[in-house]
């Protein structure tokens, strides 16, 4: 099956066109036929870079206002007769869509209908920034292909697992009832593609380890996976809370924020701004958001460059080893994301120093393992150390065609 | 309709402030002065404007590069024919609204909206010159443009219903609340913070309490997040006096005519923030606060 796979943003929609059977899945074998971004979407100026599987990459500038016209022009591409990889759009037979948040409603991907667009949609309050283009996304894609299941699949998600004690805050109960204030988490996508991937990797069933998965980019989490299901992850209510991150300044005391405002003379949104993107690695080094930026800084001596890097691994350290305690240990490691799959600097300085819990990298493998799958702690380690890289798109592939094909089994 | 480009007329503290939301918003502003060195200084201005929200991370440098970026500062109204909807945000005069509504008309394409940012002047009469009445509404934003939620839209009599969705629908892109009103001096938000402003000048002037004082008082009294005459100082004092003189004139009570100290400022070119100067000392956008413990 041929499953159009779709991530709508504000002014920007990533795709890739994934074919995926039953069989495929379990033998990891599906591909992606092709993928590309649609970016400036609302401009004179729209960028759509588009690469088919095996050949060159193209891009384009052209007039695309609004999202319906970007998904148009999305199918006109993998149409065309010349750079195209399918004959006529009739040949995508269903559409994923990565939504952002889900609330309590959703703890598994769903058929796209009238209700649970209803439902994503109470959940704009709680993802202002993404689940209104998800849902235009998806409002475009649905009129441009109305013959074919629509699916969604949400970033909160896998994490409905949690149990209270995890994704509930030392707040009033009441808050919790009425306005939904808990613990939601992201990227769940991610770390349930990394888990499942693990199992392969680690030739052990994931109904018998416990991994803790860290994803690692310009957003980062980390998740605890206690046989196959997320018991708890580092961001909160919003993407805010948890490790260091690109711009985001991650945990701190929420009684320092309200001091801040005061002593800066801040506005609300000025404060909300300053803690999405103005902190994180880039806040403490000056210099960039980018890691690997930031490492080459560090190596010809900037010394806050240094200092952003070191929170960074030392954040990720402590929660690393809080997680191996909520699960009374772990089997495995994951790192996946730009950063857990390419800064092997990073993973060390992470990792070094949780040899109490049986983490032993090996330095040669962990070197050597760059943008690639591998396992990069030493031969006999206690718990293995696997860098997966990520694919949320081929999951969201995935889960789309495994609701197609259980729709139709139940109809026959 | 889909507005992409922007006309302005005006590039003062108002224009700015909105050009800049506007802009933030994804449409693109073509903003007219009456010179070159004029529109080259409203830029500069809102360079200066663009630096302080980032010294204060509201937002960031690609942030404040994709804003400069869609705003273009231009000598002359003649550009303005190809935007898609034209707001003015000339000073409060009615001659000079009227004047600008002349030309607007005669220049652009019959079937395009005029938006007139005005807190107290009459819609229907700032319409009349523009030659198609139907086509002009009023819009008062409220400073800074960016930050503040709400928008005043006023109809004229004869403003149709187009034009109201129109500005409607500008209202929600720019993520403000509309509150519809009735044509009358000063509407609801001029109207009912001009004797605020005025009382709070007397205060000073009979020497009851200090500026500064005042400012405390009501600040902390009443949880306001500026005191009303750090508040008038922002807006620009001659605004405020304007404000208070049109009220006088057209509704003549006595509350809103203007308080003789502030009458003595704006004399004085003490316009406030803008002069550096006004109740309150001020460096670029930063008030000078006194020294701790030296009162």
């Amino acid at each position: 099956m041929k499953v159009l796979v779709l991530n709508c943003g504000s002014s920007s929609v990533k795709y890739q066109l994934i074919e995926t059977t039953l069989e495929a899945i379990a033998a990891n074998a599906d591909r992606a036929l092709a993928q590309g971004i649609v970016e400036r979407i609302g401009s004179e100026s729209a960028s759509h870079t588009y690469r088919p599987e095996g050949r060159p990459r193209i891009s384009a500038v052209s007039e695309i206002l609004e999202h319906g016209a970007a998904i148009a022009e999305i199918l006109r591409t993998l149409t065309d007769p010349a750079s195209g990889v399918v004959e006529h759009s009739g040949a995508i037979e269903a559409v994923g869509h990565r939504v952002v948040h889900g609330g309590e409603a959703f703890a598994r991907s769903v058929f796209m209908t009238p209700e649970v667009v209803r439902q994503i949609e109470e959940c704009i309050e709680l993802a202002p920034l993404h689940n209104p283009h998800n849902l235009r996304g998806f409002l475009a894609a649905k009129e441009i292909l109305p013959g074919v299941p629509h699916v969604a699949v949400f970033d909160t998600a896998f994490h409905q697992t949690m149990p209270p004690h995890a994704f509930l805050y030392g707040l009033p109960y009441v808050l919790y009832k009425r306005h939904g204030i808990r613990r939601y988490g992201f990227h769940g996508t991610s770390h349930r593609f990394v888990a499942w991937r693990s199992e392969a990797l680690l030739g052990r069933p994931r109904a018998e380890t416990r991994l803790i998965t860290c994803h690692l980019g310009n957003g980062a989490s980390v998740c605890a996976v206690d046989r196959g299901r997320s018991v708890d992850t580092s961001m909160g209510f919003t993407p805010l809370e948890g490790l260091l991150m690109g711009t985001r300044c991650g945990d701190l005391d929420p009684a320092l924020i309200f001091y801040v405002m005061h002593k800066e003379d801040l506005s609300e949104h000025q404060a909300t701004t300053l803690l999405n993107k103005h902190s994180g690695l880039f806040g403490i080094s000056g210099v960039s958001n980018d890691m690997a930026e930031l490492l080459a800084e560090e190596a010809k001596g900037h010394e806050r460059a240094r200092l952003a890097v070191d929170l960074f691994c030392y954040r990720l350290r402590k929660y690393v080893a809080a997680y191996a305690g909520a699960m009374g240990g772990a089997d495995a490691v994951i790192l996946t994301g730009g950063i857990g799959e390419n800064a092997a600097a990073v993973r060390e300085r992470a990792l070094t120093g949780l040899e109490f819990m049986g983490v032993r990298l090996d330095p040669g493998r962990n070197r050597d393992t760059v943008g690639r799958e591998g396992e990069i702690s030493a031969p006999g380690s206690p718990v293995n150390v696997l860098v997966i890289p990520t694919n949320e798109e081929l999951l969201i592939a995935r889960d789309t065609l495994r609701l197609v094909a259980a729709g139709a089994a139940a109809a026959t | 309709m889909e507005i992409r480009t922007l006309g302005m007329v005006g590039g003062g503290v108002m224009g700015r402030s909105i050009a800049e939301k506007v802009a933030s918003s994804g449409i693109a502003v073509v903003l007219a002065e009456v010179s070159e060195p004029r529109a080259r200084a409203a830029r500069e201005e809102l360079v200066a404007s663009l630096d302080h929200e980032l010294e204060k991370w509201g937002i960031t440098l690609s942030e404040k590069k994709v804003i400069l970026n869609r705003v273009r500062f231009v000598a002359g109204l003649e550009e303005l024919a190809q935007a898609d909807l034209v707001i003015e945000t000339v000073n409060e005069d009615l001659e000079v609204k009227q004047d600008v509504m002349r030309r607007l008309g005669a220049l652009c394409p019959p079937d395009r909206i005029f938006i007139t940012n005005t807190g107290t002047l009459s819609i229907t009469e700032i319409a009349a010159a523009s030659g198609r009445p139907d086509r002009v509404i009023g819009m008062h934003f409220l400073h800074p443009v960016p930050r503040s939620p709400i928008v005043e839209i006023v109809r004229g009599v004869e403003t149709s219903e187009q034009t109201y969705a129109t500005a409607l629908e500008l209202a929600r892109v720019l993520e403000k609340t509309p509150i519809g009103v009735s044509e009358y001096p000063g509407y609801v938000v001029t109207r009912a913070i001009v004797p605020f402003l005025n009382e709070a000048m007397y205060i000073v002037m009979e020497g009851v309490a200090s500026a500064e004082d005042v400012d405390l008082a009501l600040r902390l009294g009443f949880e306001f997040k500026l005191g009303p005459l750090e508040f008038a100082d922002r807006v620009g004092l001659d605004t405020v006096m304007s404000w208070m003189e049109h009220l006088f004139r057209e509704l003549g009570d006595v509350k809103y005519r203007p308080c003789p100290l502030l009458r003595k400022m704006v004399r004085a070119g003490h316009l406030g923030r803008k002069s550096g100067r006004g109740f309150f000392l001020y460096r670029g956008y930063e008030r000078i606060r006194p020294v701790e413990g030296a009162r």
